[in-house]
């Protein structure tokens, strides 16, 4: 312990000639949010960091933020080598370079130095999942329904027209449905939790929940229902928190009954409704962390945080189910320290690696926690004021470290991995959750009261963000992806078309 | 024709063919002959509702083609139920397969079905830690190993000492230090940490771990959960939170984790002005990522803004 304290102090006179520095970028920072409109030329030119005389001379970044800047990276090391730093190590040294343009892989630059989003490619990429896929996609064939989510799903926050799928869509998924209720992942295959809200999420992209036989996806989700509150995944399969969310949103979506149908057999344990003992379920998934397990006593996952939050903001409006069920301020905390530096992306659990997926699981969770802490005070004062994470670190990561270069688009992990439809999609949404402002209408109201409809998820706003914060967070219009539900991840206006489709509809 | 079509014992077998549902299906599968052709008898067999030992082999040969196929991998546990098949059986052949399919939520959870209809887990806490030494995070690993304990109540069975190798290993494999958590506070009716010896036991494995790498989350955390489940006042751990993070030396902090919980030991003392200097100290300069979630927490302490 004592040789560490010195050689702390060994490094004091550096670290405080850089921490002067930080101050400076960070005091010139807020000075963008507050100009707004004023041209990108006066913002931050000259800032001095180190680092700059290395910087190859078409490079367009006129200061980095204060967690890429030398003595923030530096700042914390421990001798000890264990595999977790060492995989630390390795992924920092792989994004580094992408996050301070160091290199810039080819990609067109804005005006702000940071990669475009590569619109066109990432379209491109998303469309050839609908190709014919050749046999080693076999591993697939039981998640079939994410492919077509994904796709969709990605294609729209992309402002792509996505019903022309629509025939198309209905006539793969029809053998993927049991006349029993619910699809599985192919034909002849059980229905699952997942296959079923990857199913009736892309149908619904693509303007085709007609084909859902609604009555018997009643009945078999009643026979995913547990006594103890929480969902199997598919009947005789797993209980966990991603059975919740799926088939709350199904039911919401489809505006099912939340009454159990009779022959459910949780009813024998005296549930009467799909939401009985749910909320307390999910509060049993909440760890010692803060965080939030796939099942209770499980680690704490980001993944897992976004069902549970996102399935007690079906529940009831957030700022009431949340805290009711949940440690709020454990879980801002937990998921805070999820944004990891200096890549400014998501892991997914404490000391893991960024990964870009998590930008939607763990970013998507945002909308959803601050609402609950703003207990129901609508709309925003500002962006500074309310946001409890970095969305400029996020965009950052995104653009610079998750974008295939070359021919191919489509988007990543990380940047030693390659593209898939999971990582675009889920990229994409965080992307959106990062460039957009989502918050929950005062007036929100938890059940409908003429018929009987679970409405709370059905009461969020999306607003674009203001010219300035375009500039602070560092993109251009053309980078800009769309609204997308906070709730149920698919573009806003889907959702409204959704909840007017059945609002009058009985079983 | 193919392997099964062959097969004088499938002769009785009419098999049913993918329904691809038009002829422009979205995402189709240019299925293998043979996948094509399994898939198609399994489809026949389970209308049939057939449980026999043919069906073994044909589930087995499925899921070395696709070990993700959840539907495969429940028929055959509810298949080797009714026709009463050696579970231990199974088992063998299930280790040699999960050797090559780890990262599958399915085969953990028949591994789950089977250990549980055999009532007894011998060779099983060894075998997860086979596993661990490919992937010390698999989080399907240890929910397995989490359902284990609680199923066969291995609580005091060495399973503290296992937490303990694997984190002798790897002090931040935050999964370990969850099944720390799990063993010492999991068991129905358990003091856990509210009994003061084990406190006092959990606090002091925590803060060796942090001597050996402060800027590690996890045994914060584990510590931080040990104060709040016990209701314990944080004042017990300002001398410890100094050692790596104060005030007074502003310039030699060596662990942001370290400073967050002094922020939060001030608060309780009611040093809300100090606690400000904590969270400005990560704000500014030592967490500059979570800028907005520290500048979250100073507002919370309801100074006025010019303190802050």
């Amino acid at each position: 312990m004592a040789a560490a304290k010195e050689d702390g102090n060994d490094t004091l006179d550096e670290l405080l000639k850089d921490k002067a520095r930080i101050e400076e970028l960070s005091s010139d920072e807020e000075e963008v949010f507050k100009r707004g409109n004023n041209d990108a030329a006066n913002v931050g030119g000259g800032v001095p960091f180190p680092g700059m005389d290395q910087l190859k001379p078409k490079r367009k970044l006129e200061y980095l933020p204060p967690w890429l800047h030398d003595a923030s990276i530096n700042l914390f090391h421990d001798d000890l080598e264990t595999p977790t730093s060492e995989a630390q190590q390795k992924t920092r040294a792989e994004c580094l370079p992408l996050l301070t343009g160091e290199d810039t892989q080819g990609l067109e630059l804005n005006i702000y130095g940071l990669p475009h989003l590569r619109r066109q490619k990432h379209t491109d990429f998303l469309r050839t999942t609908f190709n014919k896929l050749p046999a080693p996609y076999q591993v697939v064939d039981a998640s079939r329904p994410w492919l077509f989510y994904w796709t969709v799903g990605g294609l729209s926050f992309l402002g792509e027209d996505v019903t022309q799928y629509r025939e198309r869509l209905i006539e793969t998924v029809r053998p993927l449905q049991n006349p029993t209720g619910g699809f599985g992942g192919g034909h002849g295959q059980y229905s699952h939790c997942a296959c079923t809200y990857a199913t009736v999420l892309a149908l619904a992209a693509v303007g085709g929940l007609e084909v859902v036989d609604r009555k018997a996806m009643w009945h078999w989700l009643g026979t995913v229902k547990q006594a103890d509150g929480g969902f199997r995944m598919a009947v005789g399969a797993e209980e966990d928190i991603r059975g919740a969310y799926c088939a709350m949103t199904v039911i919401t979506l489809l505006n099912l009954p939340f009454e159990l149908p009779a022959e459910a057999p949780a009813r024998k344990a005296g549930l009467d409704t799909f939401t009985d003992r749910l909320g307390e379920w999910v509060g049993r998934c909440q760890t010692y962390e803060g965080g939030i397990a796939g099942a209770p006593n499980n680690e704490a996952h980001g993944a897992y945080a976004f069902c549970a939050l996102a399935c007690l903001s079906i529940l009831d409006v957030p700022h009431k189910s949340i805290p009711k069920y949940l440690d709020v301020q454990a879980l801002a905390s937990c998921l805070a320290s999820l944004q990891t530096m200096p890549e400014g992306g998501f892991a997914g659990r404490t000391n893991k690696l960024v990964d870009a997926c998590y930008s939607h699981w763990v970013g998507g969770c945002w909308a959803l926690l601050q609402a609950a802490l703003s207990g129901g005070s609508s709309g925003r004062n500002s962006v500074k004021l309310d946001d409890l994470w970095s969305r400029e670190g996020l965009v950052r990561y995104l653009l610079c470290c998750c974008q295939q270069p070359g021919k191919k688009g489509g988007m990543r992990d990380k940047p030693s991995t390659r593209p898939d439809g999971y990582h675009t999609c889920y990229s994409l949404a965080g992307l959106s959750a990062a460039q957009n402002h989502y918050s929950y209408s005062k007036e929100g109201q938890a059940v409908d009261k003429q018929s009987g409809r679970l409405i709370a998820a059905f009461h969020w706003t999306a607003e674009r963000p203001t010219v300035g914060e375009m500039k602070a967070l560092k993109f251009d219009e053309e980078d800009r992806v769309g609204f997308v539900h906070p709730v149920f991840v698919l573009p806003m206006d889907v959702i409204e078309a959704t909840r007017r489709q059945f609002a009058e509809s009985r079983l | 024709m193919g392997k099964y079509a062959d097969d004088e014992q499938w002769s009785d077998v009419v098999p049913l063919p993918t329904d691809e549902g038009g002829d422009n299906p979205l995402a189709a599968i240019a299925y293998s002959e043979e996948y094509e052709e399994t898939m198609s008898y399994l489809r026949a067999i389970m209308a049939a509702n057939e449980y026999s030992p043919r069906v073994l082999d044909l589930t087995e040969d499925l899921i070395d083609m696709n070990p993700a196929h959840y539907t495969v991998w429940l028929y055959r546990a509810q298949c080797l139920f009714a026709i009463d098949s050696d579970l231990k059986e199974e088992l063998e052949w299930l280790n040699e397969t999960a050797l090559t399919h780890q990262k599958n939520y399915q085969i953990w959870h028949h591994r789950n079905l089977i250990v549980d209809k055999l009532d007894q887990c011998e060779g099983e806490t060894a075998f997860v830690e086979s596993m661990f030494e490919r992937d010390a995070k698999n989080y399907h690993v240890w929910s397995y190993r989490q359902w284990l304990v609680r199923r066969f109540g291995l609580w005091d069975k060495g399973e503290l000492e296992f937490t303990e190798q694997m984190l002798q290993r790897d002090v931040r494999n935050n999964s370990a230090w969850n099944h720390r958590w799990f063993v010492v506070n999991g068991q129905e009716g358990a003091a856990g940490v509210g009994d003061p010896d084990i406190r006092a036991r959990e606090m002091k494995f925590a803060m060796l771990a942090i001597a050996k790498a402060p800027q590690n989350q996890s045994p914060w955390n584990y510590l931080r959960g040990i104060t709040k489940k016990s209701g314990m006042s944080l004042a017990h751990l300002k001398d410890f939170a100094e050692q790596y993070a104060s005030l007074d030396q502003p310039d030699n902090i060596h662990s942001s984790f370290a400073l967050d919980l002094l922020a939060d030991i001030l608060v309780e003392e009611k040093n809300t002005k100090q606690a400000a200097q904590a969270l400005d100290l990560l704000e500014k300069t030592y967490d500059p990522i979570r800028k907005n979630y520290w500048a979250y927490r100073k507002e919370q302490l309801g100074l006025p803004a010019a303190v802050a």
